[in-house]
């Protein structure tokens, strides 16, 4: 027989566990590419995808998200492989005895089992790595045909190729460990029927536990300390996979809900925009860049026949139903870095240069800041009525122009405005300046005051405030709608971030069902001796999902804490978490553990099902 | 007069096959037996004669392919799984070749498993478990794991957790089987015992110790009962 063949017969013997093993090492590779392609387009150059950037803020949170979760998916899916190696070959160890019993030399039996782990490892990385390329296209078309007009950008192999060599390598690692454990196994202790991989000794029970706990339990919790160290790993590995779902579960949704949380304090709900229908149109469309690429025709903002009155304001100002007038002046121009200065007593010199001398284009908005109607989340402060040459900066002027911010000064017409703030904003994909009305009048010429002013209505009354306003033949734009579309925007793009957890979920099944099939393929005998004692099949069943039910509720609370932190400590500044999204996250969560344990019972059935006098036969 | 003893066994054309790919093996080929209460029953036969098979089904943990087989009145291939376990647990004490004790319990658990299995009170359980070893000469290992267990006291925490809930029929595939002639004669004389206290015991042994104590000897071939010359 050839090096070759034996390995590839022996894999197709063992249909079922080669299955448990190339689909759990599939899954998680094909999560990580998934993850890693959309997050490109969508989270990391989301600007790319909707011809300007959603803003650098919105992007972080989506990179952040996609950076944790790869890490983890790479992990589990890591520990997924050496855990479902490690179980394949500690029901191997017999055969490892009876190869060497027969004169097989240990290095011969080794490259037989590694040949079988690089099958299988090669063959769920080149599977998972096409499932996780063709499931973004799929994304993306379907994300397009929802009206969504992202980028197919073409897969990059550079990509990829990590991914996969992570997978392959770091399985490679990993899982020859337990091959050379079962290949250092004596002949003698291998081929005797009383020999488990890898189990605990006398010395390492620890306390017996109180029969007063119950039969099931007490049976269930000696399996799993005799198998401690199998235990451990499966604990282990399930609370990685777990900790990935609680990320995705509970960072997606909070994320989500975050960030449609930031949008909506960004734009406002309830919000007309009056002007000249130019000036209205151009805002809405710098508003709408967030979600879609539109090229409009640029303006002369300083036009006069753009400009609105004072007695204009005080009309709408009286009209019921407005419950807040803030009149502004738009304007777009190229705002310049000014370098600032942070003090390090340690240092010889204690003032150190911060920032360079870059420029961008930006819109500029004067703004009156008690009349202002959004609320924004901000980094530092926003204006208030006794700053003069102060200003906020959007998050991805911020972020692409300045070091540090709110160190350092920004140029607009010539002049230097102080950065008070960073505010998270749509508005232009984040390339917004916003400094005093009259300030800003006056750099420009003195004579221009608003252009755009921006009405919070109250809801009920919104119908009634737009026809008094179209009677003084204005023509108003609602922001509702707009703001509509940016929520539906990162809600799909989250809900498709939200098939993570399927995977992830996938994947703790899949654990579990191994570390289960392991566990009853060890306890078979013993399963039957209880039968044959008087104990009912459903006795055996309990004891099986007894014994899943400590792992899960273990790896659970573990991988639940560890997600949990690892969502608020790292995810999410700033995170809206309300009793629905608590709820929610609980609920899901619940399910899955509850999904788990029902899962995991599938072998319990499979040994129930079995003859008694089967199964003592067996060697 | 002489008391008619209750017939505890009782079967017809008795069959059992099992298929291995492309062959059909007769286990068992048309077995008509009958065991009354309180005999002691040797069993013999080659290897694959049908001895464990038959042992199996009678104790329920077999069906046969075809036949009757009724053990203290029940037709054993008419029951469920549920039933069967109940039954097991009311009438058999199974002693097998191999020990077969639970790896994580130790030898006075594995006595006690039986007993809460069938739902007896706690102190009933453990005051039973240690008389049972105490019988057998085990008190001193009470809180061992089988695995520090040698053979011979193995077999007897089998055996006395066998007699755990005191069942009328006991059902014993080679005891000797892996034990040294010392400690095999241990086990003799815990059958001898069993069979002075009126326990109706079927015995699969090639042991001539244990021949000797037998009623009647079957002699097994190819899952069929023959004359002892043949």
């Amino acid at each position: 027989m050839s090096e070759i063949s034996f390995p590839i017969k022996d894999l197709m013997r063992r249909k079922f566990q080669t299955a448990l093993t190339i689909i759990g090492l599939t899954i998680c590779t094909a999560a990580t590419v998934f993850l890693v392609l959309f997050g490109e387009n969508v989270g990391f150059e989301i600007a790319v995808v909707t011809g300007g950037r959603s803003t650098i803020g919105f992007s972080n949170v989506f990179s952040r998200f996609v950076f944790i979760v790869s890490f983890l998916n790479i992990l589990a899916g890591v520990l997924v492989t050496f855990f479902l190696v490690y179980w394949s070959m500690s029901e191997r160890v017999h055969d490892v005895g009876v190869m060497k019993a027969t004169g097989c030399l240990a290095s011969i039996a080794f490259g037989y089992f590694i040949t079988e782990l690089s099958i299988i490892i090669f063959t769920s990385c080149i599977a998972g790595t096409a499932i996780g390329v063709l499931t973004y296209f799929v994304c993306i078309n379907v994300l397009n045909a929802l009206g969504f007009p992202l980028l197919q950008n073409s897969v990059n192999l550079w990509t990829i190729l990590p991914i996969f060599l992570i997978f392959v390598v770091a399985s490679h690692i990993l899982g020859t460990r337990p091959i050379i454990k079962a290949i250092r196994v004596k002949p003698a202790d291998a081929l005797s029927p009383l020999y488990s991989f890898e189990a605990t000794s006398r010395k390492e029970f620890g306390k017996p536990v109180s029969s007063k706990l119950g039969l099931t339990f007490k049976m269930a919790y000696r399996a799993l300390i005799r198998r401690r160290s199998a235990t451990r790993r499966a604990i282990i590995c399930l609370a990685t996979v777990l900790t990935l779902t609680t990320v995705t579960v509970a960072g997606g949704i909070i994320a989500s809900q975050t960030t449609q949380s930031y949008v909506e304090r960004a734009v406002n709900r309830d919000i007309i925009v009056v002007g000249h229908s130019d000036v209205s149109m151009r805002y809405v469309n710098m508003l709408s860049q967030f979600f879609e690429a539109k090229e409009t025709e640029e303006i002369d903002y300083l036009n006069l026949r753009y400009n609105l009155s004072e007695s204009l304001i005080s009309e709408l100002n009286a009209i019921p139903g407005v419950l807040k007038v803030d009149p502004r002046l738009v304007l777009e121009t190229t705002v310049y870095e000014v370098q600032g200065f942070i003090i390090d007593p340690e240092e010889p010199d204690p003032y150190i240069l911060v920032g360079d001398n870059r420029s961008g284009k930006a819109l500029v908005l004067g703004v009156q800041p008690d009349y202002v109607i959004n609320d924004w989340l901000i980094f530092g402060r926003f204006l208030n009525d006794t700053d003069v040459y102060s200003a906020v900066i959007g998050d991805s002027l911020a972020l692409e122009m300045f070091d540090d911010p709110q160190k350092q000064a920004v140029i607009v017409f010539e002049q230097d405005f102080e950065i008070a703030g960073v505010c998270l904003d749509p508005l232009n994909n984040g390339n917004v300046v916003y400094v005093p009305l009259n300030v800003l009048s006056t750099l420009i010429d003195g004579t221009h005051n608003y252009n755009l002013v921006f009405l919070k209505v109250n809801a009920p009354r919104r119908l009634e405030v737009l026809a008094e306003i179209e009677k003084m033949e204005l023509a108003p734009v609602e922001l509702n709608e707009v703001l509509g579309r940016h929520l539906a925007f990162l809600g799909y793009v989250w809900s498709f971030v939200m098939f993570l957890p399927l995977f992830s979920f996938v994947t703790a099944i899949l654990c579990l069902l191994s570390y289960m099939m392991l566990s009853v393929a060890g306890q078979q005998r013993e399963f039957g001796m209880m039968r044959a004692l008087g104990a009912k099949p459903k006795m055996v069943m309990k004891i099986v999902f007894m014994e899943a039910l400590i792992v899960t509720l273990i790896s659970g609370a573990v991988g639940i804490f560890v997600g949990l932190l690892f969502t608020f400590a790292f995810l999410i500044p700033d995170p809206v978490i309300s009793q629905f999204t608590l709820l929610s996250v609980i609920g899901l969560l619940v399910l899955a553990l509850g999904l788990l344990c029902l899962f995991s019972l599938y072998p319990a059935v499979r040994v129930a099902k079995k003859s008694v006098a089967s199964v003592l036969s067996q060697p | 007069m002489t008391q008619m003893k209750e017939k505890v066994i009782c079967t017809s054309s008795l069959c059992k096959e099992y298929q291995i790919s492309d062959l059909t093996i007769k286990a068992l080929n048309g077995l008509n037996l009958e065991i009354l209460a309180g005999e002691f029953i040797s069993i013999y036969g080659s290897s694959g004669a049908g001895k464990t098979t038959l042992l199996n089904i009678i104790g329920g943990l077999d069906q046969p392919t075809s036949g009757k087989i009724v053990v203290f009145g029940h037709d054993l291939s008419t029951y469920d799984e549920d039933f069967l376990a109940t039954f097991r647990s009311a009438y058999i004490g199974f002693v097998f070749q191999s020990y077969n004790l639970i790896s994580t319990l130790t030898a006075l658990e594995n006595v006690m498993f039986p007993m809460e299995l069938a739902g007896w009170s706690e102190e009933r359980v453990r005051e039973r478990s240690e008389m049972l070893l105490e019988m057998f000469g085990l008190s001193h290992r009470a809180d061992h794991l089988s695995a520090q267990l040698s053979g011979g006291e193995q077999q007897r925490v089998t055996f006395a957790r066998a007699l755990a809930n005191d069942p009328p029929l006991m059902l014993v595939d080679e005891p000797t089987g892996n034990l040294d002639m010392e400690t095999g004669l241990e086990i003799v004389r815990i059958l001898e015992k069993l069979k002075a206290k009126g326990k109706t015991i079927l015995v699969a042994a090639h042991d001539a110790r244990i021949e000797r104590l037998a009623n009647r000897t079957l002699h097994l071939q190819d899952g069929r009962i023959v004359p002892a010359n043949e």
